[in-house]
């Protein structure tokens, strides 16, 4: 197991290389001088010349990528001008309130949409199927924005169950309860459409899985439903969910930078898109590599899941 | 294609997501005509008017400006970019994905691992990280969208590419000395385009959405010019005051998004061969049972078959798997059940317990006695409670039918404790004498294996273990032995009847191998396309087949535990079985065929040998039949 754990975190090396590689063509087609677009309203002469000193802005291309590359594995993602402060400091901080909120709607959406799944094949074309088929399909066609807006409309402005926005009280404790109260909502509004997703797709395979052989072995042994359904059919199942599991993590991580902005949550994607409003582009780009290089970590892990999961994958 | 338009018309939610987005294109495409305020004046003076006011329908905006003006515009906009960046991701993504399909080699690994390395970000890091580099703006988030989309199609199109690219057609083409561009034009793309349309089909509500969320965010169009997105990102100030100007925008994405869903889903639902046959139906945990009058139990057997009809209902045609089959067993002996494939054999051993397929299977007809207790129909509790304990069944190739992801042990424990809630520990240790009472060398050991672990043979043995777990009083094995070479098959034939001289089980043997018959069975009954054609002492058959189709089985059959044996030698196919003929459904193979034979139901006759057949014209010598 520590092998195959070893093997997956040096497979990701090339793919982390890759996305630094990407990142930084996206950022080289900034046109005009990239010194003063870094610092936009920041450019003085001397602060170009610094800059340029630094980052190696005016060597050839490849050389400021390996300055640059050489920086952030020495912990420095630059400095954002418009914030004044080192990029990774800022990145890691809004990065937390982001996992929170990120972690909890990904284990929502992965608990809520695999049970929705099971129900929906189990019971496939009776009602619960198609409420749930329903459900789903409104769930994956809502802007997640919207929903977050109409959320606030209803459960917070009209039955004022829940605080509006923010992560924390503005006056007050910041304790568990607190957070849970303003946490709801936005992590709700983000779950929904990964749910969706998440359901159609574990019904899919429930169904697969449940027309084959080893499930009427289960039934000819007199196994309960309950079990043949929760225990054989969802475990093999779940070889085919967790990789959508996956892809699902990512995409609650790109939704998670509309419900920051719609509940003015503290996270890394509400710094995102003001830092892109304010020109701040090394804040971007610090952000962006940060984020991807964590969303390539937890796919390793995914793919120790799956590995712990289905016996017949070499380890 | 007109089929294709057919199957998409037969689906409803399809159809109603065609209408509800052909009806919004064709105002966005109207827009411009119709008589509606501009857009774009602001009134300050009639500020946040609420919907159904005189002279604005839908209300204004926080700068009094008309929102069913701004709606009908922002559509007309958001539909606009959202096609546009579909259009330029997949004709991008399929120009990547035919490249790196057709020249495979290095240029496709190359160009896949981009692919890959684009699809290890989260999309929307890509988005924001080109929108910040070209800076906000509409055409600058069409951009964004159409670049994240690029590698998804991509990839789909690299798939169907290379199974293309190695197609006789091309090859042909390329032996002419047509060049790669033409081959590609004129070959490879007509085959693809059809995928495109279907992952376009699939996307483009995502496109929408995802350009509608960038200028929702405030960096794709800018002030005066408004999209869904942005007129809903600035209405988010005004929400609490005034939730109309948030709902107008928010509610046209909604109806877009969805009725384009619905018609992707439909798209993909008429496409997919897969569900046009109804196979993804999931079995249900008993079979269907759709019966008439419930044949009285004849005489106290162990178990007795009687009149049972077991049918397939596929769409509007009907399968006739099992018509009337009579069988019965009694404590220690074996009967053997055996045909060609198709003969309903299986069908008729998984009708017992109701362990048919279902959908599509039904058991319209006959009952199933056990001990005087009726099965077919038997509430589920009922039935649960006697599968495994009472009648166990033992599955032909074990790598499918036990759990790929359990170990043997496991499964073993879990067939134990289904009927008897006994301690783990406990369980365990009876699992591991069950293996070694299967001869499973290292029972201690193997319990912990898992089936891929494992040779075939041990496998089955395993199968055996856990049929035997509870202490069954009938086994069914269907065709045990037939995925074993002939060492293991030997040994396993020779547990099985060991098995029954000790513990007294009756057994139903379903094999299509006489050698097995031969050597298990006391009695046998032959199969033919759904019916028993004879039955008897396994004697008397083997020394005297009177049904000429008994005799071909027989006479296809080489030494008895010599090679393969395989029933493929008789000449002809069996009838359909959704199609049988009137009379005798061997009439078309039998030699022996006369004209009465194809008139009239035959029944099953007794012999003075003490076997019945259904034949009007029964072998009277072994030398006969075997010519
Ligand atoms: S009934 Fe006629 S066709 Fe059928 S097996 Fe007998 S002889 Fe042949």
């Amino acid at each position: 197991m520590a092998g195959y754990i070893l093997k997956r975190l040096i497979s990701a090396i090339p793919v982390l290389f890759g996305i630094s590689i990407i990142v930084f063509v996206i950022m080289a087609m900034i046109p005009g001088d990239p010194a003063t677009a870094i610092l936009g309203s920041y450019a003085t002469p001397e602060n170009v010349e610094k800059l340029n000193r630094d980052l190696g802005l005016d060597k050839p291309m490849v050389r400021r990528y390996v300055i640059w590359l050489g920086n952030m594995l020495q912990g420095d993602f630059g400095r954002s001008f418009s914030l004044n402060r080192p990029v990774l400091d800022e990145v890691m901080d809004r990065f937390g309130a982001t996992l929170v909120l990120a972690g909890t709607s990904f284990i929502l959406c992965a608990l809520l949409g695999i049970a929705a799944g099971v129900v929906s094949a189990a019971r496939q074309y009776g009602w619960a199927d198609k409420a749930i088929t329903f459900a789903v399909l409104l769930g994956i066609s809502i802007p997640s924005f919207f929903l977050g807006m109409m959320m606030i409309l209803i459960f917070a402005v009209q039955l004022r169950w829940f605080p509006v926005s923010g992560m924390w009280p503005i006056y007050g404790a910041r304790d568990l309860s607190a957070l849970i109260s303003h946490l709801t909502l936005p992590a709700l509004a983000l779950a929904v459409v990964a749910t969706g997703v998440v359901a159609r797709l574990s019904r899919a395979a429930m169904l697969e899985v449940l027309r084959q052989d080893f499930i009427r072995t289960a039934r000819a042994k007199g196994v309960h439903e309950r079990s043949v359904i929760w225990r054989h059919a969802l475990r093999a199942a779940m070889v085919s969910i967790i990789p959508v599991l996956g892809v699902q993590a990512g995409f609650v991580l790109s939704g998670a930078v509309y419900i920051e902005m719609v509940f003015q949550w503290p996270g890394v994607g509400r710094m995102l898109v003001d830092a892109i409003l304010k020109r701040d582009i090394l804040l971007v780009q610090g952000g962006v590599v940060f984020v991807a290089a964590c969303y390539v970590g937890f796919n390793i892990i995914v793919d120790v899941a799956q590995s712990l999961l289905d016996p017949r994958i070499k380890t | 294609m007109s089929a294709f338009f057919k199957l998409l018309a037969r689906n409803r939610l399809a159809l109603a997501g065609l209408i509800v987005m052909g009806a919004v294109v064709l105002l966005a495409l109207l827009t411009p005509l119709l008589p509606l305020a501009n857009p774009d004046v602001t009134d300050l003076g009639n500020r946040f008017k609420p919907p159904l006011s005189e002279g604005a329908l839908l209300g204004t905006d926080h700068l009094g400006r008309d929102l069913l003006s701004r709606l009908m515009w922002g559509t007309r906009l958001s539909l606009a970019v959202g096609f546009a960046a579909a259009i330029i991701a997949a004709t991008l993504g399929a120009a990547i994905g035919i490249i790196a399909g057709f020249y495979g080699g290095r240029t496709d690994n190359v160009i896949m691992r981009g692919v890959d390395m684009l699809m290890a970000f989260p999309y929307i890091l890509l988005a924001l990280a080109i929108v910040a580099a070209l800076g906000p703006g509409l055409l600058n988030a069409l951009i964004a969208v159409a670049a994240v989309n690029i590698p998804f199609f991509a990839r789909n199109i690299r798939g169907i590419t290379v199974g293309i690219a190695h197609k006789e057609f091309v090859d042909a083409a390329r032996l002419c000395g047509m060049t790669d561009t033409r081959i590609i034009v004129g070959e490879v793309l007509p085959n693809v385009i059809p995928v495109i349309v279907i992952a376009m089909s699939t996307t483009v509500g995502w496109m929408i959405l995802e350009t509608a969320g960038l200028s929702f965010l405030g960096l794709g169009s800018q002030p005066p010019q408004a999209d869904l997105g942005s007129m809903l990102g600035e209405a988010r100030s005004a929400l609490i005051t005034n939730p109309h100007t948030s709902i107008v925008p928010g509610a046209m994405i909604l109806v877009i998004v969805m009725a384009i869903n619905l018609l992707g889903d439909g798209v993909r639902d008429a496409l997919d061969p897969r569900l046009k046959s109804g196979a993804l139906s999931r079995p249900m945990p008993t079979t269907r049972v759709e019966r008439g009058a419930v044949p009285a139990p004849k005489r106290n057997a162990l178990l007795s078959v009687q009149g049972l009809e077991t049918q397939f209902h596929v769409k509007n045609r009907i399968y006739r798997a099992v018509g009337g089959v009579d069988l019965t067993v009694e404590p220690g002996e074996c009967l053997g059940l055996i045909g060609e494939s198709g003969s309903g054999k299986s069908v008729t051993a998984l009708s017992i317990m109701g362990l048919v397929a279902s959908p599509p299977g039904v058991i319209t007809g006959g009952a199933v006695y056990y001990k005087g207790e009726d099965l077919i129909g038997a509430p589920y509790e009922q039935l649960r409670s006697l599968r495994g304990r009472r009648v166990a069944y033992i599955f032909q190739d074990p790598l499918a039918t036990l759990h790929p992801l359990y170990t043997v042990g496991d499964q073993l424990i879990e067939a134990i404790r289904a009927h008897h809630p006994t301690p783990r520990a406990e369980a365990r240790a009876r699992a591991i004498e069950l293996l070694k009472s299967v001869r499973i060398p290292n029972a201690d050991q193997r319990i912990d294996s898992y089936p891929h672990e494992m040779s075939g043979g041990m496998r089955q043995r395993v199968g055996i273990a856990m049929a035997l777990a509870n202490d069954p009083e009938v086994i069914i094995a269907d065709e045990p032995t037939t995925a074993l070479d002939v060492t293991v098959q030997a040994q396993i034939l020779s547990l099985l009847d060991d098995l029954r001289r000790d513990r007294g089980l009756a057994i139903i043997f379903i094999t299509h191998d006489f050698g097995v018959v031969a050597q298990l069975c006391d009695r046998v009954a032959v199969m033919y396309a759904g019916r028993i054609v004879e039955e008897g002492p396994t004697k008397a058959i083997l020394n005297r087949p009177a049904h000429p189709y008994t005799a071909k089985l027989m006479a296809c059959v080489p030494e008895l535990g010599q090679g393969r044996r395989e029933l493929a030698a008789i000449p002809g196919l069996p009838p359909v079985v959704d199609a049988l003929p009137q009379g005798c459904a061997f009439a078309d193979r039998c030699h022996k065929v006369q004209d009465e034979c194809r008139i009239g139901d035959i029944g099953l006759r007794d012999l003075p040998t003490g076997t019945r057949v259904r034949c009007i014209a029964p072998e009277t010598t072994v030398s006969e039949a075997a010519l």
